[in-house]
């Protein structure tokens, strides 16, 4: 008699997530199968790669993390648009520049500039503010309202603030990043008390990313439950997608800050390891990973 | 169940003021009202004793006795201030607690041959806490037998498989509770006891009640002898005497996974199911575990 695999099959389901509208709109998430389980059934949307982008000229880069986009770096359009023609399915704004630590620029200013990368590109936009919780609930709700209808994934929202930029977010149509500090319980916290006035179809799951070697262990085991509490036993608070915002993480390592190519690989070795756990849409900064990414991704390598 | 008060616990503020003040009237007032609202025990709590076990010991056994008659647990983890508490108990008490670390089998464990008293012994061993039921088993056997040996009889062990918060660590809740399922068979005669309220340790002090009571409904339908508990819970006390019995039958459906139209019950009947199902893990724990 042949042999046949045993097959599982899961009472739950990834949300199907989409940012972007119309041509630019993107899929996140929507799988029935741990990450990887090709074996088990179709995997509806493949994790999606973001190459981030800066509001400002970035400050303590090497000098090969810039190289790619010296020539743009004090322009955030042309530097979208140059994450974009290097491979990146989506791309990630960051507003350092909101920081009130730092240049503490005001939210009607990223807002504007937030409106202008997001007219100008093909792919829809991720946009992470400082991650200050007072400060983001004005940065982000601006941006909201500025961006009204671009369907943008905006975040980190987070328990303190969760309720003004949901709600913005829910009144001019955008995706929220629901952020906790690597606690699983936490986690589930948020989801709860959001999904109490917003669309489960409209939320991605932050767990925070660490580097490896650098606690990485914990956002993968995060992440990994997670996914078995949302899809093995159908807990529907927690079948969000999940996003690993891992690039600052690994670029602010000592192994990373020493050489170029320890840089590609604390960065490529992070990624391969969180998408394993179950990430939906990885944020990277170095072109050169990304490539190697797709081509682990594509069966290639 | 037999209930064990545990509000004198020198981790309360007003309580470790009263002790270093002695100022009986905070800790008989405390004594006096766990009393009338059903303890079956006085819980003391001493905490380590450092600064003058004999003397806070005894002042505090003396001032709970005048207004009392209940038997005494004296829980603390120093042996010294231990004797000076158990000589003093006018009822036979509790030694609380032992447990197989090789200090307590070396100065706790007598004491409670030398006092005729009843014993605490929890499943601690020297490397911690047995992280699930098999390690319990292991721990708990080696300890008893050792006690036996000492000549303390299994009917005066209460033996404690030691209470992790669901909020820490969700799946220890269930391996205590499987562990007080298979007591009975792996040591007859023995009785057993849990710190209740450290399932909700961590948990919103708002939000603590439920937690305690439902798992003391879930622990006592596998035989669990007694609880240190929160006895000003007037709730709980109820539940304890059989008085809310649509409440239990709701927490055993729950436990056997059987359907339960939600719909049909009140917001206290829910939130008793959801509890329920946050301690047999079958739903992830979260603050919010009342809400989703």
């Amino acid at each position: 008699m042949e042999y046949k695999a045993p097959v599982e099959s899961y009472s739950g389901r990834v949300v199907e997530v989409v940012i972007g509208r119309g041509e630019k709109a993107l899929k996140i998430g929507g799988e029935n199968v741990l990450p990887f389980h090709f074996f088990e059934g179709a995997i509806a949307n493949p994790p999606r790669l973001a190459l981030e982008v800066l509001d400002s000229v970035p400050v303590g880069w090497s000098q090969w993390e810039v190289n790619p986009y010296k020539d743009v770096v004090s322009e955030p359009v042309q530097w979208a648009n140059r994450a974009l023609e290097l491979g990146a399915d989506l791309v990630c704004l960051r507003l350092v520049g909101t920081d009130p630590t730092g240049q503490n620029v005001p939210g009607d200013k990223a807002a504007e500039l937030v409106k202008s990368v997001a007219s100008a590109i093909r792919s829809p936009l991720i946009v992470y503010g400082s991650g200050d919780e007072v400060k983001d609930v004005e940065v982000l709700t601006k941006v909201a309202e500025v961006c009204a209808g671009e369907a943008l994934l905006l975040g980190p929202v987070v328990k303190e603030n969760y309720e003004p930029i949901s709600k913005a977010a829910l009144d001019y149509g955008h995706c929220i990043i629901a952020q906790s500090p690597l606690d699983i319980n936490l986690e589930k916290e948020l989801n709860v008390k959001l999904l109490k006035s917003f669309p489960r179809e409209r939320i991605v799951i932050d767990p925070l990313s660490s580097a490896l070697g650098y606690g990485m262990e914990y956002s993968f085991t995060i992440m990994e439950r997670t996914k078995h509490i949302g899809i093995m036993f159908g807990d529907s608070t927690m079948q969000m997608p999940i996003i690993a915002d891992l690039s600052s993480e690994c670029a602010k390592t000592k192994q990373a800050k020493e050489s170029e190519k320890q840089g590609l690989l604390w960065e490529l070795v992070t990624a391969i390891s969180l998408l394993l756990a179950g990430a939906n849409i990885v944020v990277l900064r170095l072109p050169q990973s990304l490539k190697i990414l797709r081509e682990v991704l594509e069966g290639k390598l | 169940m037999v209930l064990i008060g545990e509000s004198i616990h020198i981790i309360s503020r007003r309580v470790s003021e009263a002790v270093r003040d002695r100022n009986a009237s905070v800790i008989q007032e405390l004594a006096k009202a766990q009393a009338e609202a059903g303890a079956d025990y006085i819980d003391l709590n001493l905490g380590p004793a450092k600064k003058d076990p004999v003397g806070m010991t005894e002042w505090l056994v003396n001032v709970v006795q005048e207004v009392t008659n209940l038997p005494l647990s004296i829980d603390t983890l120093n042996p010294i201030a231990m004797e000076a508490g158990l000589r003093l108990c006018k009822k036979r008490p509790l030694l609380n607690s032992a447990s197989g670390r090789t200090d307590s089998k070396a100065e706790m464990l007598p004491l409670a041959k030398k006092y005729n008293c009843d014993v605490v012994i929890s499943v601690l061993t020297d490397k911690g806490c047995p992280p699930d039921v098999d390690s319990r088993t292991e721990s708990i056997m080696e300890t008893v037998a050792y006690a036996n040996e000492l000549g303390i009889p299994n009917e005066d062990i209460w033996v404690d498989p030691i209470i992790l918060p669901v909020s820490a660590d969700q799946k220890q809740v269930r391996e205590a509770l499987e562990f007080i399922k298979i007591l009975p068979d792996l040591l007859p005669g023995v009785k057993s006891t849990v710190g209740l309220s450290n399932v909700s340790n961590g948990t919103p002090e708002e939000l603590r009640g439920i937690l305690n009571r439902t798992y003391m409904v879930m622990l006592g339908r596998y035989g669990l002898y007694s609880a240190i508990a929160d006895t000003l819970d007037h709730e709980l006390v109820k539940l304890n005497r059989g008085e809310l019995p649509h409440i239990v039958d709701l927490i055993y459906k729950a436990m056997d996974s059987e359907p339960i139209d939600m719909s049909s019950l009140s917001k206290q009947e829910q939130d008793y199911v959801k509890t329920t199902r946050v301690l047999m893990g079958e739903t992830l724990y979260s603050h919010a575990w009342l809400e989703a």
